[in-house]
């Protein structure tokens, strides 16, 4: 087909070539529009069901959002809460819930991870496209798309097993461990193991997405640029990084939001209690136990039956789904600039 | 290249937990690490599990995917919907596991799953094969609908001039002609979508129970338990690992990371067929 699909073909021709309409016959036209309208309906369930699944978990989070109002972000207690909704009698269930050790517990993971995933992805991802050798191209990129699609309880088994371990054994002190024990058990697992465990899952999404993005950079602009006597290094630094940086950014966007819903992996190493890591502790800070709004909903999953348990729940869920969307439209809008600054 | 030897770990406690026992006897409750059994029940359960998942899912995408693609025009509904679907590809699944078991715990939905039994008002257990593949198919459906759209969309344009121009009608057009010719980037998404289901944990977690084996009549594989069995819960790989490891309750970390490598060998058949698909295509088109 190649030979057809190199011949010029006029956008007014296009329009007069496809008009299906020219040569329907009747019967036939009955069968097309049937179809044509059963494909509607799909498309109708398909955009119900997603419209559905923003208005079931508005509504399921309702009720605990307006009982507690703007607290429900900034006040903590979180786990007492849950055992007061939880044991509460059906007549004065208890509607108090603070979210805030999970909304902080969320945002000090994932902003961790990112400053750990960036730099590191960066490298690997300039490496892979400037520096390594072609022979040694291929089995990297595949590796680092396997590792993209390896499940995050797979990372968190490694976590549990290995990472946590060690720092139970080499940063955790005695003296730390007594110092802290009536804030919190410091027994390995921590933020700081919670930020290296999903540093590692979205490195390899990050690697992925900016390494396809300084692929695409013109070679012209390299070209130029060495022409001109600039160093290897600083053209990579001044023009294929400001070059390629919309899809740096948009995988950034992309890694964010699977640090942001990981439930398994995080509940698994970081500790699983409601609990606000102090900056004032100095660097027990990075091993204080934490928990996330998604992890919250895996461990917390038992108190489904109760219906104030179960909107609690809901609303962590509201909480994600709406910094997916802030994500989403983020993500969209920095497409479109970068667009409109003709890059 | 820190990351690649998260794989070797992997690979070289696992190889140890595997062997023909583990891949063939279901999990016994015990704390021994010895008497724990093996992998068949969970095994089996990511099997029937991504199968109920994609074949809810898989039509239903391609369909909304055709319409989007070729019939759709360009209004502010569409435009919306398609809004709606990217930013649902990028939903943590965690919130759907939440939105499925609240859908199918309502009493009226009960023929999913089970009715619990001595609660007064009413209300559906709320976790079974049925409800877990049903709800993966909600959580795949944005994704496969996204890529399916963009195999077709990717479909070049001078193959339907010159279906139409041989004067075949558009429906005849897209199943003959566009359909086929899209069908390696409809593969890819769909076996991506399948191994997305494979790998989540969230779902199964919450809506698939917390046994780890198949609580349906017993022997399953008798045809009249079929149908009981997938209204049973169950477990698949992803939850035998948490439950395996000392986060969950069974302790017994190599069984953990034998069943992690059975995963890890799944996902990486599932990689090699993309890659191999994929070169299919680059060859037709050559």
């Amino acid at each position: 087909m190649n030979h057809l699909d190199s011949v010029p073909v006029k956008e007014e021709e296009v329009k007069v070539i496809v008009n299906p309409k020219v040569f329907l016959v009747s019967r036939q036209s009955v069968k097309e529009f049937l179809i044509e309208k059963g494909l509607f309906l799909f498309t109708i369930l398909s955009s119900i069901l997603i419209f559905f699944v923003f208005i079931f978990v508005a509504k399921e989070a309702w009720p605990v959002l307006k009982a507690n109002g703007l607290a429900f972000v900034y006040t903590g207690g979180w786990d007492q809460d849950f055992y007061r909704a939880w044991v509460a009698t059906a007549k004065e269930p208890s509607w108090r819930f603070g979210a805030l050790p999970l909304i902080s517990g969320t945002i000090f993971t994932t902003l961790g991870a990112l400053c750990f995933t960036v730099p590191l992805g960066l490298g690997c991802a300039i490496f892979l496209v400037e520096v390594c050798p072609p022979w040694f191209f291929k089995p990297v990129e595949s590796t680092v798309r396997l590792l993209s699609a390896i499940p995050s309880v797979i990372y968190g088994l490694v976590g549990l097993l290995v990472v946590v371990p060690w720092i139970d054994r080499h940063l955790v002190t005695n003296e730390m461990a007594l110092r802290m024990a009536k804030v919190a058990a410091l027994d390995g697992t921590s933020l700081l193991a919670g930020i290296l465990v999903l540093g590692m899952m979205i490195v390899p999404i990050f690697v992925a997405l900016a390494a396809d993005a300084l692929r695409v950079v013109p070679k012209v602009y390299k070209e130029g640029s060495l022409a001109l006597g600039v160093s290897h290094w600083r053209t990579i630094i001044k023009i294929m990084l400001p070059g390629a940086k919309k899809g740096i950014i948009a995988g950034a966007i992309l890694a964010t939001g699977r640090a942001i819903g990981e439930a398994i992996a995080l509940s698994m190493v970081s500790g699983s209690v409601a609990n606000i890591p102090n900056p004032g502790h100095g660097l027990v800070f990075f091993l204080e136990p934490l928990r996330t709004l998604a992890s919250t909903v895996v461990d917390n999953a038992e108190g489904m039956g109760v219906p104030t348990c179960e909107s609690a729940l809901f609303a962590c869920g509201a909480f994600l789904l709406v910094s997916c969307v802030i994500l989403s439209f983020f993500a969209r809008w920095v497409a479109r600039t970068q667009k409109q600054g003709g890059s | 290249m820190v990351c690649f030897a998260i794989v070797i770990y992997l690979f070289i406690k696992g190889i140890g937990a595997i062997d023909w026992a583990f891949l063939t006897q279901d999990p016994q409750p015990s704390l021994r690490e010895e008497l724990s059994g093996g992998i068949l029940a969970p095994m089996v359960g990511t099997i029937l599990l991504t199968a109920v998942g994609i074949i809810v899912a898989f039509p239903w995408a391609l369909a909304t995917a055709t319409y989007l693609a070729e019939y759709a025009e360009d209004n502010f509904f569409f435009g919306a919907l398609r809004l709606g679907i990217d930013v649902l590809a990028g939903v943590p699944t965690i919130v759907y596991a939440i939105f499925g078991l609240a859908i199918f715990s309502l009493p009226e939905l009960a023929f999913f799953s089970s009715m619990v039994e001595g609660v007064a008002e009413g209300k559906a257990f709320g976790r079974s094969f049925l409800v877990s593949g049903i709800t993966m198919a909600v959580m795949v459906l944005p994704f496969v609908i996204k890529s399916c759209e963009e195999a077709i969309k990717a479909v070049p344009q001078t193959f339907r001039e010159a279906a139409f121009a041989l004067g075949v009608s558009k429906w005849r057009t897209i199943s003959r002609v566009i359909l086929p010719a899209a069908r390696p980037g409809i593969i890819t998404g769909t076996i991506l979508g399948i191994g997305r289901i494979a790998g989540d944990t969230a779902i199964v977690w919450l809506c698939l129970g917390g046994s780890m084996n198949l609580t349906g009549p017993q022997p399953w594989w008798y045809p009249q338990n079929w149908g009981a069995t997938l209204q049973n819960a169950g477990s698949t790989l992803t939850t035998f690992i948490y439950y395996s490891s000392p986060a969950g309750e069974g302790n017994s970390p190599n069984k953990a990371f034998g069943a992690g490598l059975v995963l890890i060998i799944i996902i990486l058949i599932l990689n090699t067929l993309v890659d191999y698909i994929g070169s299919i295509g680059k060859l037709k088109e050559e």
